[in-house]
């Protein structure tokens, strides 16, 4: 390592990959198989994945009762043939809730990832291209990153009500600074990249360069660090949860399940441990995803020393 | 050396300014009033008004923020609505068990993690580095509180090894200050060792790739050696930015923590301002942490030209 | 030996060693035996009691201030820093003296002055209070321990108001720090009770601490709630705020704290099964559950529709939310007052009976129900609020009616709650809480049952006929004639719908089997507890 990283350029990368130069040269792929036996984890990742989006889609479908009924004669029941992963506190059926709960962890996760990185490489891109904007676009996610993640959700939580898609937004605010410093710090790489140097001599627009030359360069490090936005997501869905500025518990999401019955933990230890399962295996799966997408894209993480 | 401290240092005033006058405008928009909770359930509406006036919250936002800014610019943070006590005397006495946790969490951390990696990185690509990697992944896939009741169960109530809860300051012992937080660290520390694990194999790769390593091997020098004094060193940069970052995971990670083992932090102290309004903490703890997070963020890079002398500032 | 000593002694000689022998002497036996550990409900968050009135800061005040009366536990007031007292024949003028010899914390006396200028600041606060100040001719110290209370019509609840235990209770303070405004907060806490309060060792969210205050001079009668001679057989005790009622259950199983005031019930029987630990029910008084509804905006300005809420519920599904599967710990109450005591009453409660949705669903179509949205704000951050929330969440759903469920903090509801605007602009439809049932014996600590339309709680019920009903309350001579007109007063009350009760409710207490003289009552008593 002759030139030494600069940590404002990697604070970033929390968990992402060092910057390939290129685009490796992918070898032609045989088939699904081929592809799934050399990227073991993207494939048990995908496979995991996929099995929790079907679960989510059909969950009407899945011997579910209605996730919010209450029935408080039959409270905290244990798991049994009747209820599948026992009742809560309210007696509902925690297999239902279970299930339709994944829809919620889906689209927090799912949705976090795409907003913070459509938002992020916005602001990432200005701020690598534009100069004169650059030091103030990065003071200020300076200032938005020294505010711990948790903290900044939990108090814009504060701001608005529990909803769906207020949790979204917030989780999201917290990760964009992360993704934008990813992307500045790759524009700012490429810029230096002998043929972008070329392209600008060459009196390239701005706009084509950005089409032509950075974007697709931003492609891979964004999609793994998108991955690994997705998962945290989850778990911080779960944490606001716990904290209790979460989603209403009016609807099931694996946070608020938890949540509910972390108080019966030592008695009751179903009610967390279905949905904790769930998340798990759920966040799991996008981490390796997120890996086996890193291996792929990335040439210097080859398998091979 | 000197010249770049001070040119950080002053590169921070506008960072700290902007996290200021978020926070501010972001409580100011707020909902939620602290005099409704103080006032408690039988009071009129009337008197929680008079005591919004006495706090002093019905003035306008510039005003307010002017008197705070002033203030804060002597080094007064302020008074706690709920408690009347100083907001410094609040943080001051909550630094000590928040530090005592990140200290042991991270040493631990670096303790497990650093080793873990290496070995995972010698052996990469056998069952032993897939089972590194399996825990890494594992690590980052379980909320915070699950490891946290989990240890608590096992370690406190069923075999009876360390206490469920609470901290007791470094001043009553070593061994009481420490033994409250083993099972809160192993928790925090939990995300954190597979982060810094996975940098390390990462890094570690890289490293072990490069041509003077194979020179050292083919020079018979021995594996130990080549792993922790040739490769480690080198691999050390994105290790250690990676630890700089992590502290502002560990503080998120910390206000559940210190949930779950009733510890008094500065996380918990975080939580319950927000949730209660208690706007003068909110502001002097999130200012405390963002200058926390610069000061790291110089440390690391002080560190850097510790590991590598070819480093300059 | 047990494996947790092993551990200390092995792992703790080899950090000694490590460290170079820093750690300092362990508290002797002796000494941890007179610290009491004790779990509060909930946080101390702050500590003037006339101030906040939240229970909490009530209960702690309780230790470190003293007052002129307090109720025993037939609810009677009983002299306690008050000698004796006078009342003129026409029942005007109250003369009272305080006993000679008592100390505040900083080594100053007791005087008339202090206890005047400390009821004037209660009285500021105090529903009571003001209605005293109202007939109010003059407060004056007569002597060091006489002060005078002239008024322009007799108050025959005069001893009541000075020794209730409902928040805020007239606690005397020093002159200087009574001086202070009502509607600010004190920064000294110096009172005369039995306990100091270590203000140097509070940490608020974590713990406060308090120590004996060794010239304290008990009453000679025996103990009794707030009456009695309060003596301290523990020399200190220690809050311990726990957030997580998880992490409290198992410090009292491994013995880390002493006392847990409320443990959620379906953690009992673990605590029940633990042969160190007692369960019992703590204040017998209980709490009463409520929803309130918002009078003033549509659909609930419309009582058919108030009253198709309240012919629908079923009280069961909040109390189980609440206590869970303990039959002990909760009873329907169809009505507003305290069972059990005096003035409980079930008149005009047929309706809270019905638990028809069926029924629901007439009366709202008779009340032109017309698919307004409901706004109910629900608190999650409070373990008695969130599960009513979602029941009441059910409940509507089932009547059909359309509601706007907003999950938000304490804080927020406590604001929003007394925003008069519509829902959509700021107000609300709907919010949950719940009343200590000693607040709820009858109506001069009862805020929550006025129907004075913009004067009254949160919801602003209109109901002249609850307020004639008060009134004569206040005016009746004897138990029978209070006994009529509470009767009057529940009906009108649920007529009017003035707020939707959702039961009554109890819950336990428990404790190490060392520690002996806990006693039920409506707030935490330490004296006479002790620690072996």
């Amino acid at each position: 390592m002759t030139k030494p990283l600069d940590p404002t350029e990697t604070a970033g990368l929390v968990v992402a990959p060092q910057l390939p130069d290129i685009l490796p040269d992918r070898k032609p792929l045989k088939g699904v198989v081929g592809f799934c036996r050399r990227n073991p984890s993207i494939a048990i990742g995908a496979f995991l994945l996929a099995i929790m989006f079907v679960m989510a889609i059909a969950a009407p479908y899945l011997w579910t009762v209605d996730p919010t009924a209450l029935a408080p004669s039959r409270r905290t029941r244990i798991p049994s043939a009747d209820y599948w992963f026992g009742t809560d506190m309210f007696g509902r059926d925690i297999y239902s809730r279970v299930v339709y709960g994944a829809r919620i962890s889906l689209i927090v996760g799912f949705s976090v990832a795409i907003l913070a990185s459509i938002v992020g490489l916005v602001i990432g891109l200005v701020s690598g291209m534009v100069r004169w904007a650059d030091s103030l676009i990065m003071r200020v996610i300076d200032g938005m990153m020294s505010i711990p993640p948790i903290l900044l959700a939990i108090a814009l939580m504060a701001l608005t009500r529990g909803s769906v898609g207020n949790v979204i937004i917030a989780i999201t605010i917290a990760e964009i600074p992360r993704v934008a410093r990813l992307v500045r710090g790759v524009v700012l790489t490429l810029r230096e990249q002998p043929y972008v140097e070329a392209a600008i001599a060459a009196g390239t627009r701005t706009p084509m360069l950005i089409l032509r030359h950075i974007l697709p360069n931003t492609f891979a490090p964004m999609s793994v660090q998108a991955t690994y936005i997705c998962a945290s997501a989850m778990i911080v869905e779960a944490i606001l949860s716990f904290i209790g500025a979460g989603i209403p518990p009016t609807i099931p999401s694996w946070g608020n399940i938890m949540a509910d019955g972390r108080t019966l933990w030592q008695v009751k230890p179903h009610i967390v441990m279905f949905p904790a399962i769930f998340l798990s295996i759920t966040v799991l799966a996008v981490n390796l995803v997120g890996d086996g997408l890193r291996d792929v894209l990335d040439p210097r993480m080859a398998k091979k020393i | 050396m000197l010249a770049f401290i001070v040119r950080r240092v002053i590169a921070t005033i506008p960072v700290m300014a902007f996290v200021a006058l978020f926070v501010f405008s972001l409580l100011y928009i707020a909902p939620g009033d602290p005099a409704a909770v103080i006032a408690g359930d039988q009071a009129t509406p009337a008197d929680v008004e008079r005591i919004r006036q006495g706090l002093g919250l019905d003035r306008p936002f510039l005003v307010r923020f002017g008197e705070w800014l002033f203030r804060v610019l002597r080094g007064d943070l302020g008074i706690s609505i709920f408690t009347s006590l100083p907001v410094s005397q609040l943080i001051a006495q909550r630094i000590e068990p928040t530090v005592s946790l990140m200290v042991v969490t991270l040493l631990l951390a670096i303790l497990i993690a650093v080793p873990l990696g290496v070995l995972a990185a010698w052996k990469a690509n056998t069952w032993i580095d897939r089972l590194a990697m399996a825990f890494c992944v594992t690590g980052f896939s379980v909320p915070v509180f699950v490891v946290g009741y989990l240890l608590a169960y096992v370690f406190a109530l069923k075999l009876d090894w360390l206490p469920v809860q609470g901290y007791t300051p470094l001043s009553q012992g070593v061994w009481p200050w420490f033994e409250n937080l083993i099972l809160p660290a192993i928790t925090l520390g939990f995300v954190y060792i597979a982060l810094i694990a996975r940098i390390t194999r990462a890094s570690m790769l890289e490293v072990l790739q490069q041509d003077y390593i194979r020179t050292a091997r083919s020079k018979g020098v021995g594996q130990t050696s080549i792993l922790f004094l040739h490769a480690l060193k080198n691999a050390a940069i994105p290790v250690v930015t990676v630890i700089g970052i992590g502290i502002a995971l560990l503080i998120g990670g910390a206000v559940v923590t210190e949930s779950v083992f009733a510890i008094p932090g500065l996380g918990r102290l975080t939580v319950d301002a927000i949730l209660r309004r208690d706007y003068p903490v909110i502001q002097g703890v999130v200012l405390m942490f963002s200058f926390v997070y610069v000061l790291i963020n110089l440390l690391v890079d002080l560190v850097y030209t510790l590991i590598d002398p070819r480093i300059r500032y | 030996m047990d494996r947790r000593t092993f551990i200390k002694s092995t792992g703790g000689a080899a950090l000694l060693a490590a460290s170079g022998g820093l750690a300092t002497p362990a508290l002797s036996q002796g000494a941890s035996n007179k610290v009491l550990r004790f779990v509060p409900q909930s946080n101390l968050a702050n500590f003037d009691p006339i101030w906040g009135t939240q229970y909490v800061v009530r209960n702690a005040a309780a230790l470190v201030w003293d007052t002129l009366y307090g109720v025993d536990d037939k609810l009677v007031p009983q002299r306690q820093m008050v000698e004796k007292e006078e009342v003129s024949a026409d029942g005007l003028v109250w003369t009272f003296k305080l006993r000679a010899g008592m100390k505040f914390h900083d080594g100053e006396p007791v005087r008339a002055k202090d206890a005047v200028q400390s009821l004037k600041r209660w009285a500021a606060r105090d529903p009571m209070g003001l209605m005293i100040t109202a007939i109010q001719n003059e407060l004056v110290a007569v002597d060091d321990l006489t002060f005078r209370w002239a008024l322009k019509k007799p108050y025959p609840k005069m001893l009541l108001a000075l020794g209730k235990n409902n928040s805020p209770c007239s606690f005397i303070m020093p002159e200087r720090i009574a001086q202070t405004d009502p509607f600010k907060q004190i920064t000294e806490y110096i009172g005369s009770g039995p306990m100091k309060f270590k203000k140097e060792e509070w940490v608020p969210g974590a713990k406060a601490v308090f120590e004996r205050f060794a010239d304290y001079k008990p009453r000679d009668e025996a103990a009794s709630w707030l009456a009695g001679g309060k003596k301290m057989l523990v020399d200190r005790i220690e809050w311990i705020i726990m957030p997580d009622p998880a992490t409290a259950s198992a410090a009292l199983q491994n013995g880390e704290v002493d006392w847990w005031e409320n443990p959620i019930s379906d953690l009992v029987p673990v605590l029940k099964s633990n042969r160190n630990i007692m369960v019992d029910i703590g204040d017998p008084l209980g709490n009463i559950g409520a929803f309130r509804m918002n009078h003033l905006h549509p659909p609930f300005n419309k009582v058919k529709i108030r009253r198709a809420i309240l012919a629908a519920m079923n009280q069961e599904d909040y109390m189980r939310g609440i206590v869970g599967d303990d039959n002990n710990l909760w009873k329907p109450i169809p009505g507003f007052f305290t069972p059990g005591t005096p003035l409980y009453t079930e008149a005009g409660g047929e309706i809270l009976k019905m638990k028809s949705i069926d029924a629901g669903k007439k009366l709202l179509a008779e009340g032109g129900y017309a698919g307004e949205p409901v706004t109910c704000v629900v608190a999650q951050d409070q373990p008695n609020l969130k599960p009513m929330g979602e029941v009441t969440a059910d409940l509507l759903k089932k009547l059909g009616m359309n509601v706007d469920f907003v999950a938000t903090d304490w804080g927020t509801v406590g604001a929003r709650r007394a925003q008069k605007t519509p829902p959509g602009q700021g107000g609300w439809n709907m919010f949950h809480t719940w009343h200590a049932g000693a607040d709820c014996l009858n109506p001069a600590p009862y805020t929550a049952i006025r129907g004075n339309g913009e004067k009254a709680w949160f919801g602003w019920p209109d109901s002249p006929e609850v307020e004639k009903q008060v009134s004569a309350w206040f005016d009746a001579k004897d138990l029978t004639e209070e006994k009529a007109t509470i009767a009057l007063l529940n009906k009108a009350a649920l007529e009017d719908v003035i707020f939707a009760p959702t039961g009554f409710f109890l819950s336990y207490t428990a404790w190490r089997k060392n520690v002996t003289g806990i006693t039920k009552g409506p707030l935490p008593f330490f004296w006479g507890v002790a620690k072996s």
